[in-house]
C-alpha cells in the first residue's frame, strides 16, 4: 500500500465509521505506523481545508470525524428529518458546565453552586446522555457523583476534557485558590490532595 | 391585567444577584448589602404581585441577604486590638461573596459552551446508525442455499398440508308441481292418508315448501284428494279422493 493508497484508506475509515474514528483503530485496521496516520490525518485535514470543500475532518472526542462544514448548515439542514432540537435551557446548560469542569461532582455539590435544585436539569442531561453516573462519592449517604460522557464531548465537538473553553485559565485559578487556601489554614492539603484525584477520575471516566 | 410588567427571567437566586449588581455596576466585593436586600425583596414582590410561584431558593436567599444585613449593622464587640482585627477581616458578606463568584465563573463558561453549542449545531454528520448496520457484514443464515433449495422446501410445506377440499356446491333443489302432485299421489296410494304435516316432513327449503303446498291446492281443485280437519288447529289429514268418489 502506497501513502496515497493508504491516505484513500483512512479517509474511507473515517467517513464509514459510526463514530469518531481514533489514531490506534486507524493504525490497527491499516497496519501503519501511529506516525504515519498522524501524518496522513494532518494531510487530509489540510486538504479538506485548502480546497474549500462541503466537508471537513474534525478531531472530536479523541477520534477523527468526516462531517459538513459549518458554511453548508442552512442547506444541509433541509434534509434532517429530525432538526437538532433546539438547544439546552440556560440551567442545563450552567448544570452541565458546572458538571464539566468540576466533575466527578454531586447533585448537592453542583447545587450549592448553583443556588437552586438541580433535579430537572440532570434529568434532561442524563437523558440527552450529556452526562452518566460516575461512582458514588465516599461521604455520608454515599451520594452518586456525575460525570460527562463521549456524548458531551461530540455534542461540543471537544476533542477531550482538556479542550473545554476556557479551560487553561479555570485550572490556573482554581490552582491559586487552592495554593491561598493551603496559604490560608492547615485544611489546603487535604483540600488539594482531594481536588487532584477528582481530576484524574474525570479523565479516566472520559477515557473509558 | 390591563399592564405588562417585564421580567427578565431568572436561573435562580445567585442569578438574580448578580444580574442586581451587574446592572447598578455594583463592586462584587464590596456590596452594598442595605441596596441589594431591598431591590432583592422588591423583586419577590414583585413575582407575588404577579402571583408567580417564587421558589424557596429565592426566599432561603432573601433570608440569608437580611441576615447579613443584620450583622453588618451589628456593631462589632470590641475586647481587644487583635480580636477586632479578626472581626474586621471576617466580612459577612465574604461567603456569599465567594458563591456569587463562584457561580458567575460558571456562569459565563456556561455562556462559551452555548456558543459551541451552536457553533456544532451547524455541523452535520452522517445520520446512523442504521445506514451503519447495513455496512456489517453478518453471518449470511441463506448461504449455499440455492434457489431450487427454497422451491424444494416451500413444496414439502404445500405437500404437507391437508389437500385443499373443494367446497361443495348444493345444486339448486328444482321440483316441479307437477312432480309434487305425483309424489303425495304416489303417497296416498302407498299409505291411504298422509299428514298435512307429513308433507312437508322433510325439506326445508322455501321453493319446495311452496311448491308442495300448491302441488297440493292443485290435486284438490283436480279433485283429486281431499283434505279434512277433525277439530280447529287440529291435524290436517289428506286422504285420496278416489275413495270419496267410490263411496258416493
Amino acid at each position: 500500500m502506497n501513502l496515497l493508497q493508504a491516505r484513500a484508506v483512512i479517509e474511507a475509515l473515517i467517513f464509514a465509521s459510526p463514530e469518531p474514528i481514533g489514531v490506534p483503530q486507524l493504525c490497527d485496521y491499516t497496519g501503519l505506523s501511529k506516525h504515519t496516520v498522524q501524518q496522513i490525518l494532518n494531510d487530509l485535514g489540510e486538504e479538506y481545508r485548502k480546497e474549500h470543500r462541503g466537508l471537513q475532518m474534525i478531531e472530536v472526542a479523541k477520534g477523527y470525524q468526516i462531517c459538513t462544514h459549518p458554511f453548508c448548515a442552512p442547506y444541509v439542514e433541509k434534509l434532517q428529518k429530525n432538526p437538532r432540537s433546539t438547544g439546552l435551557s440556560q440551567a442545563a446548560m450552567e448544570t452541565l458546565a458546572i458538571i464539566g469542569y468540576k466533575q466527578p461532582i454531586t447533585r448537592a455539590e453542583i447545587e450549592v453552586l448553583r443556588g437552586v435544585r438541580v433535579d430537572s436539569a440532570l434529568n434532561t442531561l442524563l437523558e440527552k446522555d450529556l452526562i452518566r453516573e460516575a461512582g458514588r462519592k465516599d461521604t455520608p449517604g454515599r451520594p452518586i457523583l456525575y460525570g460527562t460522557t463521549r456524548a458531551f464531548l461530540k455534542y461540543f465537538g471537544l476533542k477531550e476534557l482538556s479542550d473545554l473553553p476556557g479551560i487553561d485559565q479555570w485550572l490556573q485559578e482554581e490552582i491559586l485558590r487552592e495554593k491561598n487556601n493551603e496559604d490560608a489554614g492547615d485544611d489546603g492539603d487535604a483540600g488539594d490532595g482531594g481536588s487532584s484525584s477528582d481530576d484524574s477520575d474525570a479523565n479516566n471516566a472520559v477515557e473509558q | 391585567m390591563s399592564y405588562l410588567v417585564h421580567l427578565d427571567v431568572f436561573e435562580g437566586p445567585f442569578d438574580l444577584l448578580l444580574h442586581l449588581i451587574e446592572r447598578d455596576e455594583l463592586d462584587i466585593y464590596d456590596i452594598p448589602i442595605a441596596k441589594v436586600t431591598a431591590e432583592f425583596l422588591e423583586y419577590i414582590s414583585t413575582m407575588q404581585l404577579l402571583n408567580l410561584h417564587v421558589a424557596s431558593d429565592f426566599m432561603v436567599m432573601a433570608a440569608t441577604l437580611i441576615q447579613i444585613k443584620a450583622r453588618m449593622l451589628l456593631p462589632k464587640p470590641v475586647v481587644c486590638e487583635e480580636e477586632t482585627v479578626l472581626a474586621e477581616e471576617e466580612d459577612p458578606r465574604q461567603e456569599l461573596v465567594e458563591r456569587l463568584i463562584e457561580y458567575k465563573k460558571f456562569k459565563e463558561l456556561a455562556i462559551d459552551l452555548r456558543a459551541r453549542e451552536e457553533e456544532f449545531a451547524r455541523v452535520f454528520v452522517r445520520p446512523l446508525p442504521e445506514a451503519a448496520d447495513r455496512l456489517v457484514i453478518e453471518e449470511n443464515p441463506l448461504k449455499d442455499l440455492s434457489v431450487w433449495d427454497l422451491l424444494e422446501a416451500f413444496k414439502n410445506v404445500l405437500d404437507s398440508l391437508a389437500p385443499e377440499e373443494e367446497p361443495v356446491v348444493a345444486p339448486k333443489e328444482e321440483i316441479s308441481i307437477r312432480q309434487r302432485m305425483k309424489e303425495i299421489i304416489a303417497g296416498l296410494a302407498v299409505s291411504g292418508r298422509i299428514r298435512f304435516r307429513d308433507l312437508f316432513g322433510n325439506t326445508n327449503s322455501k321453493a319446495a315448501l311452496v311448491t308442495g303446498f300448491m302441488a297440493l291446492l292443485e290435486l284438490m281443485r283436480l279433485r283429486k284428494v281431499r283434505v279434512s280437519q277433525d277439530m280447529t288447529f287440529g291435524e290436517i289429514m289428506i286422504a285420496a279422493a278416489v275413495e270419496e268418489g267410490a263411496s258416493e
